[in-house]
């Protein structure tokens, strides 16, 4: 056990981020006040509209006596507001703790308001993969609730990670629906073209997280999950599309991607020569799983990685054997306990650490660049890979760190460590 | 006159020997205003300004939009008086002064009495008023070398012979009207007393006589705008009153103001270590803050203070070296700011016009210009919408002690400003309404704009890039619906022309002059022709099929219409047909 919790946020905050960026869904946050604030605020930086988060804001007599009225009311309100299609009831802590009976009250609804479909997650305690968790179990909510379709067959679904995904995931697409393969991207900016997910034959992962929305699709939908690796960097996105080829028989889309890797192959081999040259060590801490994207990008390179992951599903581990087995000692997993990034910073001696908001105000004295996993979000395909890496070396800052070090010896002592 | 001569002539040869003149010559201060604003801001000195009423209200004006005080007398001369000789209207005027018993009396000279070249000493040595000084700022002179020249002037009042007083300095340099200087000088004071040193003059703002006639008190002098005054006025104090100068240090960022108060510390044998370690450590905490170095590591800045170099020096030196922006594009006054400049900004230019600033703000893109009036006005014109006021002229801006951008405190300012000036626009431009729709439907988009978001993805700093992204998606499927069409390379265009986090219009720009490029030299798709009858808003949704399968969507819709019993094809009917297929 850490000593304090190294994730971007709590599962409530994802799971009202993510289904907050989809129209035609609604979230509703069950909890006190505190919480309600807590997410509303964390949540404004990636919501793209509708910023005000609907919420129960429970008192100390609701806790006592139950809330349930009050999320009946809010439940009510929202859609004589909104008119959504669908409204997620995130259940945070609190209403966990006091046992509420959030289902009784859902069912209830769904016989006074029948045009409304009505979902609900847990959230909150979900430590510690509370990060990712968030999006999988409020994806997996919204699926529950979706409509059967008429399966297409020979088609692919590619199921991405967050809300965000939704702008992203054209770096896969447009090759696959180039070789004219009928794709559904999942998530979606509305709920419209995301439930039609229920249609694709298979099921492609293109992150670690969505492990329990693609089980919810396979029991419902009868869909086929089939993981092929995480489509990143050079190797990683050619094994996937090939494996996307291989399902759908595709020779097209083998063309394609024949075609692309000639395209970006001189590119790579320039950044793995600079790799080569500079010989770098980096430490990636629990991300919103691209800790593992962005370490296998970085090991394609040839860099030394050290992750402490922050998903342990089925698909995780698939990547991790994967990476272990093609990087060798290059790539290494940390899943036992620490108390601190620093100690790892102290154990593994990094050039640049990988993280969020906690570590950082821990790393950052030591005048390591530090870079925070949530701004390398959507680093599906070559060229988000060719554009990490070509700027790599350059984002790193180090002639700012080395002037501030400079700064430091001359004036300060050398060190701002605290010991 | 030959004037008269060639009058109705078109050839234009007469004008080969003029000069054209271009927009620089119109924002930029002259030694005139130099003069004016060196001498004005000595409260207890009379100023009198020898020049026509225009000329007078004109100066006085524009320096009460940016200062808090400073007053002035004129003589009002007329056409008349040009004429007659403009020295009775300065005794007139001189002899109410000098009823008023003044401890100083400046007379500046405008443009007009240079070309006149009245006696003004005659008139002022008749008068008598003890203490005057004449300032003649010739014409053609900058606004530094005015501001040198009243400085030197003010020589003559100093006293010989002062003794001494140990850790006392001289700030040579600030006048009114040089941008920000109230805080400047503040923070520069503040400092100085942290390490035990007493600011015993400014040349010159809000200076009094008694002050200047006592520098030569100070054991040390100090330039602070050593790329721009004060200088030529250090040399000369140190041959009449033997008082040493530094100028080798601009006290912007945090190294430069410390090596500027070590040098200080040093001459005058001070220990200022304590200090100067508190405040790096304290510089080091803030410089690397979460949010700073997120925004200013991925930012570029235009440092636009051209009628400030030193400003110019200093500022990209530090934004650049200390807090790891790029400094993408910078105007200054001289060569010799350039050439510290061009040690960290591949595009200095030297007294640009507007033209060329405005071509420069294109192609650079600049994510935050600081500049002056003149600056932002183009920048807002060209759609960059952030900006930090960091010159002159303003047209009106209200400044105090508080916001410096000297010394360790100013540091923090600079940084403070950009940061929350591009982060927070950023920020808010990436939000749709607060109760607007997040998405407007399900929107094709054409696999030459899927693969161009990708592109424009790459052109997007990291701390803005996902939410940036999903707001031009969102914009660009509006546009589409709008249209009745799915996204085209076009729209997505159009967008990026339209909706923009603020430094990127530019990039995006080559882009799609790439794309275009590389569309031009593919092999031509095969041709197609429509044998039915098409509706417009169909032919338009062809647009989202790439090239290449054109004429094969062109082939089935219409075999798809003959099933349906159709003999038009309407966007409904090809809707229909796409969902046939599965898209």
């Amino acid at each position: 056990m850490t000593l304090k919790c190294y994730e971007h946020c709590c599962s409530s905050c994802i799971a009202l981020v993510n289904v907050g960026k989809t129209e035609g869904i609604i979230p509703i946050l069950h909890g006190p006040q505190a919480c309600t604030f807590g997410n509303q605020i964390g949540s404004m930086f990636c919501r793209p509209s509708r910023l005000l988060t609907v919420g129960t804001t429970l008192h100390k007599s609701e806790v006592i006596f139950g809330g349930e009225e009050n999320l009946r009311q809010q439940i009510i309100n929202v859609y004589h507001q909104y008119n959504p299609k669908i409204i997620l009831v995130i259940s945070t802590c609190v209403p966990q703790l006091i046992g509420e009976d959030v289902s009784g009250v859902l069912t209830e609804l769904r016989e006074e308001l029948p045009d409304l479909k009505l979902a609900y997650c847990q959230t909150g305690f979900n430590h510690h993969f509370a990060t990712p968790r968030g999006s999988d179990v409020s994806w997996t909510a919204v699926i529950e609730v979706l409509d059967p379709q008429d399966k297409v067959e020979n088609s692919v679904g590619l199921m991405g990670r967050a809300g965000q995904d939704a702008d992203s995931l054209g770096v896969l697409t447009s090759f696959i629906r180039e070789a004219g393969i009928t794709t559904y991207a999942f998530p979606a900016g509305h709920l419209d073209e995301m439930a039609k997910i229920v249609k694709a034959e298979f099921l492609c992962p293109i992150q670690l997280v969505p492990y329990q929305t693609c089980k919810a699709l396979q029991n419902r939908f009868d869909s086929k999950i089939e993981y092929i690796e995480l489509p990143v960097g050079f190797q990683g996105t050619s094994n996937f599309l090939r494996g996307v080829a291989e399902l759908t028989s595709s020779q097209k889309l083998k063309d394609v991607v024949t075609r692309e890797e000639t395209r970006v192959l001189p590119r790579f081999e320039k950044i793995k020569e600079e790799f080569h040259k500079k010989k770098t060590k980096v430490l990636l801490v629990t991300g919103p799983s691209n800790e593992i994207s962005i370490a296998k990008i970085l090991a394609e390179f040839g860099a030394e990685v050290l992750v402490v992951p922050s998903m342990r599903n089925a698909f995780a581990k698939q990547e991790q054997a994967l990476l272990k087995a093609r990087y060798k000692d290059r790539f290494r997993v940390r899943e036992d306990d620490f108390d601190t990034v620093l100690q790892l910073v102290d154990e593994f001696c990094p050039d640049v650490v990988f993280c969020d908001f906690q570590a950082r105000v821990e790393v950052t004295p030591r005048l390591i660049p530090v870079l925070i996993n949530e701004n390398y979000l959507n680093e599906y395909g070559y060229d988000y890979a060719l554009d990490f890496g070509e700027n790599f070396f350059e984002n790193l800052k180090t002639p700012v760190f080395n002037e501030w070090q400079s700064m430091m010896d001359q004036y300060a002592g050398g060190s701002h460590v605290t010991e | 006159m030959s004037q008269n001569k060639d009058k109705g002539k078109k050839d234009s040869s007469h004008l080969k020997h003029t000069r054209q003149m271009t927009m620089k010559e119109i924002h930029k201060p002259s030694s005139f205003e130099g003069a004016v604003w060196a001498v004005v801001g000595i409260k207890d000195a009379r100023i009198v300004f020898h020049s026509p009423p225009g000329c007078y209200m004109m100066q006085h004006m524009n320096l009460l939009c940016g200062e808090q005080g400073g007053d002035m007398y004129c003589t009002q001369i007329s056409y008349a008086n040009v004429m007659m000789g403009t020295e009775d209207a300065l005794e007139k005027i001189l002899l109410k002064v000098a009823a008023e018993k003044p401890k100083v009396l400046i007379i500046v000279t405008s443009p007009v009495i240079e070309i006149t070249g009245d006696d003004v000493e005659g008139i002022a040595n008749k008068i008598g008023i003890e203490q005057t000084i004449i300032i003649r700022p010739p014409i053609g002179m900058t606004l530094a070398e005015g501001k040198e020249k009243a400085f030197l002037g003010l020589l003559s009042l100093m006293t010989k012979g002062e003794k001494r007083v140990e850790k006392n300095v001289n700030i040579l340099g600030p006048t009114y009207e040089t941008f920000n200087w109230r805080a400047d000088v503040f923070e520069l004071k503040r400092m100085l007393a942290c390490i035990g040193i007493n600011v015993n003059a400014v040349l010159t703002a809000d200076s009094t006589v008694e002050e200047i006639m006592h520098a030569p008190r100070a054991a040390l002098n100090v330039c602070v705008y050593p790329y721009d005054c004060g200088r030529e006025t250090a040399v000369e104090m140190e041959k009449r009153f033997n008082i040493p100068f530094v100028a080798n240090h601009i006290p912007i960022g945090f190294r430069e103001t410390a090596a500027w108060l070590d040098e200080i510390a040093g001459l005058l044998k001070v220990d200022a270590a304590t200090y100067l370690s508190e405040e790096i450590k304290s510089g080091l905490d803030f410089a690397s803050g979460l949010l700073v170095s997120n925004t200013l590591f991925e930012s570029s800045a235009a440092i636009c203070t051209d009628n400030c170099d030193s400003y110019s020096v200093g500022i990209s030196s530090f934004l650049s070296r200390e807090m790891g922006m790029e400094i993408c594009m910078a105007a200054v006054g001289t060569e010799k700011a350039a050439e510290q400049v061009r040690k960290v900004c591949d595009a200095v230019m030297v007294n640009p016009v507007i033209d060329e600033k405005k071509e420069m703000f294109l192609d650079k893109a600049p994510t935050i210009i600081l500049g002056n009036y003149y600056d932002l006005k183009l920048s807002t014109d060209l759609g960059f919408k952030n900006f930090l006021m960091a010159d002159i002229p303003h047209i009106g801006y209200v400044f105090s002690e508080n916001r410096p951008f000297m010394g360790f405190m100013g540091a923090k300012n600079l940084v403070e400003s950009i940061t929350n000036e591009i982060y927070m626009k950023i920020f808010i431009e990436t939000k749709g309404e607060m109760e607007g729709a997040i998405s407007a439907g399900e929107v094709d988009w054409a696999l030459d704009a899927e693969r161009a978001l990708t592109r424009i993805a790459e052109m997007l700093p990291h701390f803005v890039r996902s939410i940036a992204i999903k707001k031009i998606h969102q914009v660009a499927d509006d546009m589409a619906i709008e249209r009745n069409s799915g996204v085209t390379l076009k729209i997505l265009q159009e967008v990026t022309r339209k909706y923009t986090p603020t430094r990127f219009k530019g990039k995006y720009a080559t882009l799609f002059a790439d794309m275009e490029e590389i569309s031009s030299d593919a092999p031509s798709p095969e041709p197609f022709q429509f044998i039915m009858d098409w509706d417009e808003d169909a032919k338009d949704i062809l647009e989202m099929v790439p090239e290449e399968f054109q004429a094969k969507a062109v082939e089935g819709t219409e075999v798809y219409a003959r099933q349906q019993g159709q003999d038009r094809v309407t966007v409904e009917l090809v809707k229909a047909y796409q969902k046939e297929l599965g898209f």
